[in-house]
């Protein structure tokens, strides 16, 4: 059973579509990069993933389980506003969250919260830091002992410290668990690190789903000039275009022409690729 | 579960409780203080009875102008007790989850959206249905010790002295809690909630009052014309009166005007038997009034109470289902 599997899922706000005809698979183990523009339909996806938005049409599984209406057991989730209760203290909340919980595990909270440096268990949580709150909402997700874990935007708000400190707690569960993980991020650098599948997201639908390497691998970046671009063959992504050289991304692209410079593309530049295409759509 | 709820509701559960402290504080020492002067002034047999006497004797006099204000801002506190629950435990309840988001953290827990709202409801309306009843019942045992030279003299369907007996204030309570947990609900916003909940229940305590008395059956008293039916002079609560013409059914109130007015001629100061005699021959013989007697008062407590209690269930009903549909 594949821990989360989409079928032509679509969200509608009042006219816009936030998310629409999304349908994919990701497999058991996988660490999946969520990426997207702003407004794309990411947190949207994850939502609906989590059970707590109701999806307009198709719709999402969680180990074979439809999730509208309610968050499967196997699942965690992290939400953008990182909802806590901000009058508890630290040690309150692990209490609380662990009493609305079947299956917990307080000592699995104690030792990620050990693992971060400065969180006082007697703190309100409200009186925490962003970056710290983001850390002890993530705690509380893993005592949940879940198969699926679902984060939205995890390292936000985080200084480069606690974003090592927290990539390297999820890399942890994933090796000591084998949770799959589905984590939304505009830091592509980091993501790199620790996802090996990607899944984006633009206007609502789905452009490129797969393993990071192999995508990477179907994908080419062609930096010729910029007056004769007719021997190139491949899907063209986008384009830079200066008065002396046009930088192509192009998919499934046939063999470099003569007089271009092919190079497969890091995850940064595919991403700002699909990115830029996306913004010169809209335009 | 509980305890998350109970943790969550603490500083309006402190406040009940330290509401329920000082507010019995404040009754206990008004009560020994009133009693001590009912007993310095000799007006202990004044408390029971309604004698001649007590209405002109210059010490109940003054006993009244003393204390008719503090008794009346006693009951006061038991009339807007329901409503202010209502306003700030009821209304913010869910509607405070939803706008700050937190409703998310029990919503993705193992717990079910209908556990959470139980528990929630539990905790947040059984402490204040207690403080309520607690201190209804000692507003009653200090209006009690006043007897007849209090409030209570006006009976048990006197406006205020109903709103604040037997189960009424528990029924206004679930409903103006229900109010403000549904609209809270559907609206997400607390402050829109609350002002709801003020006016759904202002307005149907106004519409209200009279549907209870007219849903009951009511008894007739008839007299011959010239005497006064007791139940308009004792507490009973009157829902018509007038004259009976000959085959018993009451006449138009504009008739009876113009028999009336026709009579006023024969009226002398010296009696009234001629008048009384005008009124028979104009077909004015017999005076009748329709009235609930105040020993039935419970009855109307009862009717009151599952008519706010309906509404009650159904908005709370509501409320689960619109959590169950919350996205």
């Amino acid at each position: 059973m594949n821990p989360l599997t989409a079928t032509a899922v679509g969200k509608r706000y009042r006219s816009r579509w936030a998310v629409r005809d999304c349908s994919f698979t990701i497999p058991e183990g996988k660490v999946v990069a969520l990426v997207g523009p702003n407004g794309a339909g990411k947190s949207t996806l994850l939502g609906m993933a989590a059970g707590i938005v109701r999806p307009t049409t198709g719709g999402l599984s969680a180990f074979g389980t439809p999730t509208a209406g309610r968050t499967h057991p196997d699942v965690s989730y992290l939400g953008q506003n990182r909802s806590l209760y901000h009058d508890l203290t630290v040690r309150e909340l692990t209490r609380a969250v662990g009493s609305m919980n079947d299956r917990w595990s307080t000592d699995r909270v104690h030792e990620v919260l050990g693992l971060l440096t400065g969180v006082d268990h007697d703190a309100k949580v409200g009186t925490l830091s962003a970056g710290t709150r983001t850390q002890v909402a993530i705690a509380m997700a893993l005592g949940r002992l879940p198969r699926l874990l679902l984060l939205d935007e995890p390292l936000s708000d985080l200084d480069p410290l606690a974003r090592d400190e927290t990539l390297r707690i999820i890399m942890t569960e994933v090796a000591d668990r084998g949770t799959t993980v589905v984590m939304s991020s505009h830091l592509l650098t980091d993501l790199r690190e620790v996802c090996d599948h990607i899944l984006l997201v633009d206007e609502g639908r789905v452009q490129v789903d797969g393993d990071i390497e192999e995508v990477l691998a179907r994908h080419r970046i062609l930096v010729g000039p910029a007056a004769d671009e007719s021997s190139v063959e491949g899907t063209l992504v986008s384009a830079t275009r200066t008065a002396r050289q046009s930088t192509l991304l192009l998919r499934e692209a046939a063999p470099t022409p003569k007089g271009w410079e092919g190079t497969e593309p890091d995850l940064e530049s595919l991403v700002m690729g699909y990115l830029r295409a996306s913004r010169e759509r809209r335009r | 579960m509980i305890w998350v709820s109970w943790r969550r509701q603490r500083p309006q559960l402190i406040t009940l409780l330290a509401m329920l402290v000082v507010g019995a504080g404040v009754v206990v020492l008004l009560r020994s203080s009133m009693l001590d002067s009912i007993t310095s002034s000799g007006l202990t047999e004044c408390v029971t009875r309604t004698t001649q006497e007590c209405s002109t004797n210059k010490s109940a006099g003054d006993f009244r102008a003393e204390w008719s204000t503090r008794l009346q801002l006693g009951q006061a506190a038991i009339i807007f007790l329901p409503v202010l629950i209502g306003l700030f435990i009821g209304a913010p309840l869910f509607a405070r989850e939803l706008e700050q988001g937190t409703h998310v953290l029990a919503f993705t827990q193992s717990v079910s959206r209908t556990r959470w709202m139980l528990s929630k409801l539990v905790v947040a309306l059984v402490p204040a249905l207690v403080v309520l009843i607690a201190l209804q019942y000692l507003v009653w045992w200090w209006l009690t010790t006043a007897g007849v030279m209090g409030p209570r003299v006006n009976g048990s369907f006197q406006v205020f002295n109903f709103g604040i007996e037997h189960v009424s204030p528990v029924a206004y309570t679930l409903f103006a809690f229900a109010v403000g947990a549904f609209v809270g609900v559907v609206t997400r916003r607390t402050l829109v909630a609350m002002i709801v909940t003020l006016g759904a229940f202002t307005v149907l305590r106004f519409a209200l009052f009279d549907v209870v008395t007219r849903v009951m059956t009511t008894q007739r008293e008839v007299v011959t014309s010239g005497l006064s039916p007791t139940a308009s002079r004792d507490a009973s609560l009157v829902i018509s009166q007038g004259y009976l013409d000959a085959a018993g059914q009451p006449i138009a109130p504009d008739k009876v005007g113009a028999a009336v007015q026709a009579c006023k001629a024969t009226w002398t100061p010296e009696g009234q038997q001629e008048y009384v005699a005008c009124l028979a021959k104009s077909d004015l013989g017999r005076r009748y009034a329709d009235f609930i007697p105040e020993s039935q008062a419970w009855q109307a407590h009862l009717v009151d109470a599952s008519i706010y209690g309906a509404l009650a269930v159904l908005l709370l009903v509501g409320t689960g289902w619109a959590l169950r549909r919350q996205s």
